[in-house]
């Protein structure tokens, strides 16, 4: 049970592109309203905020009336699709200055659509983004690598990670440390 | 003492064991002994107190509350008897209270509360008494000696020298402690009441203390080494503090190293709050509260002389807790390059004033890596120093191995 009298801040959680593009699990704690969504990623942990650090190789604007701005942020490994709307504006504003191709640090909500084929379409909706350098990135890579591989390591274990096994399978630990792998190699030494 | 008083002492132990025995019956028992038999008051209560505890089948009374125990070693719930020296008086504070304070033997102290109704004589700071059957509860969480009429003190002719023991910082638990500590910050306080407070600390790491105002009350100098007899310790929100109040305090020639018990924490800064950049504080001595816009102090009102500060609230990341962060303005100076006169200037000539500030501020240390150390207070970190994060290859080399150690 999380603590009534003090509000705790949710973690942003570090993950490469290459889970959150797998991402399709997604649940509430309970029917309030104002309860957060989490979503439950391949290697077994809960997040309904995440950090992600790479390159923004593209931005849209799009929309007439309700302006709001796509973008794609690349890592060692995929791609994360990013959203700002006018329900977050600063993130919005930040965005709108951010002049393609730069290192950019996101924070974020994970957001799964499903669309009307059965297929998932999972982004990033942003609370901030900020230019950062490639040594941000690199420590980026190498926090994300770690956070996957403590998770990879507990896999199965907890009850986010049984749940993970269940919705993505026992392969998970196999197919993630090679990407985390393939990952790191990408980091100049 | 009279036989009334003996004769309520004795039907309350009984009948905190749970008996619910008949005062008139004790009373006639006490004066056939005293009376008729010639019995000394103290004697002719443990007899009875001993054949009525036989009678009401309760053990536990009697004897328990006589024996004289050490103070370091009584817990509350007891009924108990101690000889000590009263090392503190301090203000009652409601009606109902006749005083309060710490009395202490040469194994230790405790705190007391004398109630208005007990009818005991009041003691006198510096004599030492002997104190028999006061009950010891539990009062905010530290041991607490009750005095109430079924307790009787008698001053007592003893002039042993008392030397308190000293406690590591580390070890203090509610209640009395006694430190050998160094002030090592003086803040500047928030209440009007407050003399001084700051940060002590010894070899083996550091707590808050308050001085309140009183007449007698000195404050304590910045990096002096103190030895404090019978302080005060409290706790709030699971954090200890010391209040000096009841305590003794001399300058000591001496020095400590203090150790640091600071909090180490390393993230990401996944968000910089309102309030962070350049801000405004109230000048009137004392106050230091943030200013709104329009110059406005929540207790002083309009502060046209205000100063200026920077400061960055924030929240440091690890990817599985969200730590709330406060710098100060040395540390924003250097992790921004931004210095305090060059952000007024940029502040009174920028179009956006004080909101160009807090974007370039942000703007430097949103979503970058830093390891920062400093004590927590209410759930956010105060940080003494903070550093950026550099990129090291040997844990590259760690992580590969991790993940490709095992057959994939």
């Amino acid at each position: 049970m999380r603590s009534q009298t003090a509000f705790e801040r949710e973690p942003a959680r570090r993950v490469f592109a290459a889970e959150f593009r797998e991402t399709r699990y997604q649940f509430k704690d309970d029917d309030d309203e104002k309860s957060p969504t989490y979503v439950i990623f391949p290697t077994g942990i809960r997040s309904n905020r995440v950090f992600i650090v790479g390159t923004l190789t593209e931005k849209q604007r799009q929309g007439d009336q309700n302006v709001f701005y796509r973008g794609r942020v690349v890592d060692p490994t995929g791609t994360f699709f990013i959203m700002a709307g006018s329900y977050q504006p600063e993130a919005m504003q930040q965005l709108a200055r951010i002049e393609p191709p730069a290192f950019v640090a996101v924070v974020g909500k994970p957001n799964i659509y499903t669309t009307q084929d059965g297929n998932h379409l999972v982004s990033v909706r942003t609370e901030s983004i900020t230019v950062v350098d490639r040594e941000t990135r690199d420590l980026w890579v190498l926090d994300t690598a770690r956070a996957t591989l403590d998770r990879l390591d507990a896999f199965g274990t907890t009850d986010d990670a049984r749940k993970a096994m269940d919705e993505y399978g026992t392969e998970v630990p196999h197919v993630y440390r090679k990407i985390v792998y393939d990952a790191l190699t990408q980091v100049q030494m | 003492m009279n036989l009334s008083e003996v004769t309520e002492r004795i039907s309350r132990k009984l009948e905190a064991k749970g008996a619910q025995p008949d005062r008139q019956k004790i009373e006639s028992r006490l004066r056939r002994l005293v009376e008729e038999f010639g019995v000394n008051l103290t004697e002719a209560e443990r007899t009875v107190t001993t054949d009525l505890a036989r009678e009401y089948k309760v053990s536990g009374v009697g004897n328990t509350s006589a024996e004289l125990r050490p103070i370091s070693e009584i817990a509350a719930g007891e009924w108990v008897t101690i000889e000590g020296k009263v090392v503190a008086l301090t203000p009652p504070v409601s009606p109902s209270i006749a005083q309060t304070g710490i009395i202490a033997d040469s194994s230790g102290a405790i705190r007391f509360v004398t109630w208005a109704r007990s009818n005991v004589p009041p003691m006198e700071f510096g004599q030492w008494y002997r104190i028999e059957s006061a009950v010891v509860d539990n009062y905010k969480g530290a041991p607490n000696l009750k005095i109430h009429s079924g307790t009787t003190i008698s001053r007592i002719d003893e002039d042993a020298p008392l030397l308190p023991s000293i406690t590591p910082i580390a070890d203090l638990k509610p209640g009395v402690g006694s430190v050998r500590a160094k002030v090592i910050q003086d803040w500047e306080v928030a209440h009007d009441r407050m003399l001084q407070t700051g940060l002590l600390g010894d070899e083996s790491g550091t707590i808050k203390f308050v001085i309140w105002k009183d007449e007698e009350r000195e404050k304590l100098e910045l990096d002096t080494v103190y030895n404090i007899y019978y302080a005060t310790v409290d706790e709030y929100n699971g954090r200890l503090s010391l209040v000096l109040n009841t305590a003794m305090y001399i300058a000591d020639e001496g020095d400590i190293e203090v150790g640091r018990n600071e909090t180490e924490s390393y993230g990401a800064i996944v968000q910089v709050a309102p309030g962070s950049g350049l801000i405004k504080r109230c000048p009137v001595e004392g106050c230091n509260r943030t200013l709104s816009r329009q110059n406005y102090c929540p207790v002083h009102e309009i502060q046209p002389n205000f100063r200026y500060d920077l400061r960055i609230k924030a929240v440091l990341d690890d990817g599985n807790r969200a730590r709330n962060v406060l710098m100060q303005r040395e540390i924003v100076e250097r992790l921004t390059g931004i210095t305090l006169e060059e952000a007024i200037q940029i502040a009174e000539t920028n179009p956006l004033g004080m909101d160009e500030i807090f974007y370039r501020v942000r703007n430097a240390v949103l979503g970058h890596y830093y390891s920062c150390s400093g004590n927590e207070f209410d759930g956010r970190l105060l940080v003494n120093s903070c550093s950026p994060m550099r990129f090291d290859p040997v844990k590259l080399a760690e992580l590969l191995n991790r993940a490709g150690g095992e057959p994939a």
